[in-house]
Formats: structure tokens, C-alpha cells, sequence
């Protein structure tokens, strides 16, 4: 896979660059009961922050090397309106792997779905684009673990990307430095938020996008699932145990409060 | 064969992952191997700190990267078949810990804040946070290895023991990995490390310009502190560098005191500071999700309040 002739065929042919995204709960809906207890019961729904910065990636390098960008998720059926919102962003093509039943996939389940999709329905990319983990559950591990099923070279935490003579030039943020990185194609990384601003679709965009082709895959067109290698026992409001005493302006109140801090040994 | 197993990128992360590493070893009546890439002399050093095994990774060529010791780990751990595999959640070690537990086959509890072994279930129970914070995810894992990702200083470090023994032993070299480093930036650092200050003054979108940072720098001069902020103020305005931001994407901090000015209390950043001994905020809006985490807030406009608190602490 990594020869050279491999390298310089894909050196001027248009990329094929696919994008990954994952339809969440917005986290900011999320309220609390009377009793403490997270309470879904009003949230609205997104396409999770990172990942709008993957599928903004993908565009931009279309639009300097040409090719085409291709979305693909696994979601439940409602997911659809992330779909849609995904064309509108510049994407050419959805690949959209929907039921009812994959509203609480695990990552190990997402990540072999869609590396079952992309094996078998888009075989010919270049580039594989992942946000560095969801907003919701944060687990940053489906990007990770799809490199791996599809057995390409995998570089996460990218800040910068570049394709460059069939290779893929990549910056990665590490703790203390910096790692730049090349790669043969095809590869997957995963971005950071800074590599990039997503754009906001605009009306045109919008309109564009229903005319756009998405192909949905069925549960019953896939091979059958395997259990969740991690299993959720509970999911609970965290708790923040904290005095929330409030305090005024006046300057006894301010005195007041440089009391309390020293009460407590905050300040010394 | 069986144990619990830690991979970690420097000598302090690795004694926090030999404190939870020997607890569980001693529940589960196993011991604890370390594996260690990058100075092979600390074997020693970690044998006395609580390992009975350290698993020695011949070190790479300048061009490579931890990903080479993929194939290395991963036919070592087949082989030694260990019951628990705990990596540090730096970068490195949750894309390297992820790719292991795809190729083992098994689960991975990212980012884990608590492990408990129960002897009755013989289950490991799990939890980290979720939804930005908002919740917290127990979990568990039926697979083989149990594997984790844990943030640096979660755990205190364990102490040394004397008169410990253990093995060292020496894995082979990987083959080459086909992502080649080209080079490698050592970041120049803008400001000081805030995980380190005993008080931690942070500024948020109620504060209107650059220059007013000053107000926020004068306070934490008096406290003796530093200053830290929220994403907006690093990431859209770029007031202050990135290493500052406080939140679950950020730095988490643990002071004995935060300061909160003109915060409003995302979730992602009050996950960043849920650690600290005493939390403040001011914030002129009553109804701030902040002061619902304060231990003690003041509803006022921080450009009156702050001048007169800062007078109030020089008094002392």
C-alpha cells in the first residue's frame, strides 16, 4: 500500500477526502431537576463541535487540491438533519448508516461500523478527517480505532494539515512540543479546534445541500453488530458540593468576604 | 499470566499510575509492570516505587514515534495476557492507548477519574465525566485487558519503598513506522504554568478589553497567584496564550483558591476548576450558572468590585 508508485499516482490525482461526524445532545440543554437529576427532557441536538472543524478541513483542502469531500455517520434516523447540515457545509456526498438502535453506540461499535462502510462502499479515499473527540461523550477514541480497523496510518491531535506530493504533511500537538509529521496516503487524522474556523452555511448553502446525494445504509446491510467492549452501568448529574454563600458590594461585605477566604486558608 | 500494567511518558506521571496500578495489583492479588521507553535507568527507581516487573522499549530512531511500539506492546500484551492496562491520557497515550485496545479487542475507559475493584463481581467499576462535565459515566469493562486513560495528577504519586525487587526485562525493537517525523517544535512558553499556583484568578468574556486584564493581574499580585482564563479569551480573542485556558479541553487545575471574574460557568470550564479547595466568582449577573459552584460569589461589576477588593486584601 505504501509503495512508491502508490505515492506518485496519488501525487496527481484529485483527493477523495472523508470526513467523519457524530450527531449529539447539545451539552448546553442539558438542565438539572429540582432533586439534582440531569434532565434531557428539552435538549436539542448538533453536529458535535470538533467534528465541524473535521468536515470544514476536508473543504478546505478541496478546495486548493480539487477532488471531492465525503460525510459519513452512524446515528439514529433523526440524524438526518445533522446529514443535511453536513451538505451545507460543503461536503459532495453523505453517507448516512442509520437505526434506531444506534443511539448509544460505544466507540469500538461506531468505529467498526464505519470502517465497514468505508472499506466497502468508498474503497477509493485519500484522507480521512475525524474531529479529536465528541461533545458529548468525549471518549476521542472512534478516529483512533477506525485507523486502525482499516489498517492506515493514523495521526491525532493535528493542528495543521497539508498534502503535499501525495503526502500528508501534518502538525500534531503533543504536551511540550510540536511533531511534524509525514505520511504516505491514504491516512486518518484527527483536529484539533484550532486547526480551523468552521464556516456558518448560509441560505444558498443550504438550498445547495437538499440537492446533494446521501446514500442511507440499514442495520440489515451491515454485518452484524458486536457487544459494546465498554458497557455504561449509570449516567448522573456530577455533583459540586459548594457553599454558595453570596456576597455584596458594600466594603463591610467585601470585608466579609476576604474573612471567609482566610476562615477557609485561601489566602494567607 | 496476569498483572496490571502502566504506560505513562515521564517519571511523575508513572508513580501516579503506580499508586492506582499497586492498590488494584493488591485487591487483585497481582503485580504491577511498568512498561518504560524513554530513560531505561529509572528502572530501578520504579521497581523501588511499587513495580515488579518494568518492561524495557529499545529506544527509536530520531525520526520516529511512540505509534512504532504499537506492534511491540501489543504482542507483548497477548502474550502476557495482564488484566489491567493503564495509560496516562496525555496526547500520546490516548491515541496510543486506543489503537492497543482495537487491537486486543477490548474497552477503553477514557479519561477515567475513579477505578474501584470489586472482589465479590471481580469487575473493575469506572467513572469519568460527560456531556462537558454535566454528568458523570460509570463504566465497566467485560473485555480483557480492563484498559483506562487517566489524567496527569489524578492520583498522588506513591512513595518509595525499600528493599523492593523486581525484574527488568527487554522487549524488541518495532519496526519502522511509515509516519516519519520531520522535525520536532518545542514550544516557547508565554506564561507561567498554572498548574503549579496556589491561587488562580480567571478572567471571562465579562471583561471588555485586552487592557483590562490588568485589573485581573493586580488581584492575582495581591494573591499571589497567576492568571488563567476561559477558551473565548484564548481561542477567539487570543487576549492570552492557549496554555491558560481552564476546562475539560484545557488545563485542570487544583488550587486552594479560584477566582472567577466575569465568568459566566460554562460547564467546560468549571470542570477545569471542580478540583480547587475554595472557588469565587464575581460576576454581575445574579443568575451565572458560576455561582451555583462558588463557595462564595459577589454579584457586582468586576470593574468597581476588583479595585476595591484589591484595597481590602492589602490591608492584611
Amino acid at each position: 500500500m505504501f509503495f512508491a508508485d502508490e505515492v506518485e499516482k496519488r501525487r496527481h490525482a484529485m483527493p477523495t477526502i472523508v470526513a467523519c461526524f457524530k450527531w449529539v445532545i447539545d451539552e448546553a440543554y442539558i438542565r438539572r431537576s429540582s432533586s439534582g437529576e440531569l434532565d434531557f427532557s428539552s435538549v436539542d441536538y448538533k453536529i458535535s463541535e470538533y467534528d465541524r472543524n473535521a468536515i470544514e478541513e476536508a473543504v478546505r483542502l478541496k478546495e486548493i487540491h480539487g477532488g471531492n469531500v465525503i460525510t459519513v455517520t452512524v446515528g439514529v434516523p433523526e440524524a438526518t438533519k445533522g446529514v443535511k447540515d453536513a451538505l451545507s457545509r460543503g461536503s459532495d456526498q453523505a453517507y448516512f448508516i442509520a437505526d434506531a438502535s444506534f443511539r448509544n453506540l460505544e466507540s469500538s461499535q461506531t468505529a467498526a461500523i464505519l470502517a465497514e462502510v468505508i472499506r466497502s462502499r468508498i474503497v477509493s479515499y485519500d484522507l480521512i478527517i475525524c474531529g479529536e473527540g465528541s461533545s458529548d461523550l468525549y471518549a476521542q477514541q472512534v478516529g483512533a480505532r477506525l485507523a486502525e480497523h482499516l489498517e492506515i496510518p493514523c495521526i491525532s491531535f493535528v493542528q495543521k494539515l497539508s498534502m503535499e506530493g501525495g503526502r500528508l504533511i501534518a502538525e500534531r500537538k503533543v504536551e511540550q512540543y510540536t511533531e511534524i509529521t509525514a505520511t504516505p496516503l491514504p491516512a486518518l487524522v484527527t483536529v484539533l479546534p484550532e486547526i480551523n474556523s468552521p464556516r456558518i452555511p448560509g441560505v444558498k448553502d443550504t438550498l445547495t445541500a437538499s440537492k446533494k446525494p446521501t446514500v442511507t445504509i440499514k442495520k440489515d446491510e451491515l454485518s452484524p453488530i458486536g457487544e459494546a467492549r465498554l458497557q455504561t452501568t449509570g449516567i448522573s448529574a456530577s455533583r459540586m458540593d459548594r457553599t454558595c454563600e453570596k456576597f455584596g458590594t458594600e466594603a463591610a461585605e467585601l470585608t466579609r468576604f476576604v474573612e471567609s477566604l482566610r476562615k477557609k486558608g485561601a489566602i494567607r | 499470566m496476569a498483572g496490571v500494567w502502566i504506560f505513562a511518558e515521564n517519571r511523575e506521571q508513572t508513580l501516579e499510575l503506580l499508586n492506582v496500578g499497586r492498590q488494584l495489583a493488591a485487591e487483585m492479588e497481582t503485580g504491577v509492570s511498568a512498561l518504560l521507553w524513554y530513560d531505561h535507568e529509572r528502572a530501578g527507581d520504579y521497581i523501588s516505587h511499587g513495580a515488579d516487573e518494568v518492561l524495557l522499549l529499545p529506544a527509536l530512531p530520531e525520526d520516529q514515534s511512540l505509534e512504532a511500539y504499537i506492534p511491540v506492546v501489543v504482542a507483548e500484551a497477548k502474550k502476557g495476557d495482564p488484566d489491567v492496562f493503564l495509560f496516562v491520557a496525555s496526547a500520546r497515550g490516548k491515541e496510543l492507548s486506543a489503537r492497543i485496545a482495537t487491537r486486543l479487542d477490548t474497552g477503553l475507559c477514557s479519561n477515567c477519574i475513579t477505578l474501584k475493584y470489586d472482589k465479590e463481581s471481580k469487575t473493575l467499576e469506572m467513572e469519568r465525566l460527560a456531556y462537558g462535565g454535566a454528568a458523570v459515566q460509570k463504566v465497566t469493562c467485560p473485555a480483557r485487558p480492563v484498559m483506562a486513560t487517566i489524567p496527569p495528577r489524578t492520583f498522588e504519586p506513591t512513595a518509595a519503598e525499600d528493599g523492593r525487587n523486581g525484574h527488568i526485562r527487554e522487549l524488541s525493537a518495532p519496526p519502522p513506522s511509515v509516519v516519519k517525523i520531520l522535525e520536532r517544535k518545542v514550544k516557547a512558553r508565554e506564561a507561567k504554568d498554572i498548574n503549579e499556583a496556589r491561587v488562580v484568578v480567571s478572567v471571562g468574556r465579562g471583561i471588555e478589553k485586552k487592557e483590562d486584564l490588568a485589573i485581573a493581574r493586580e488581584l492575582a499580585d495581591v494573591l499571589g497567584g497567576e492568571i488563567g482564563c476561559t477558551r473565548p479569551i484564548s481561542e477567539e480573542m487570543h487576549w492570552l496564550p492557549e496554555e491558560l485556558c481552564i476546562g475539560l479541553s484545557g488545563v485542570q487545575i487544583k488550587p486552594d483558591l479560584y477566582v472567577g471574574l466575569g465568568i459566566s460557568g460554562q460547564i467546560q470550564h468549571v470542570t477545569g476548576i471542580r478540583n480547587a479547595r475554595v472557588i469565587c466568582a464575581i460576576n454581575k449577573d445574579e443568575n451565572a450558572p458560576i455561582f451555583g459552584v462558588a463557595d462564595f460569589g459577589i454579584v457586582g461589576d468586576l470593574y468597581s468590585v476588583v479595585p476595591k477588593l484589591v484595597q481590602e486584601l492589602k490591608k492584611i
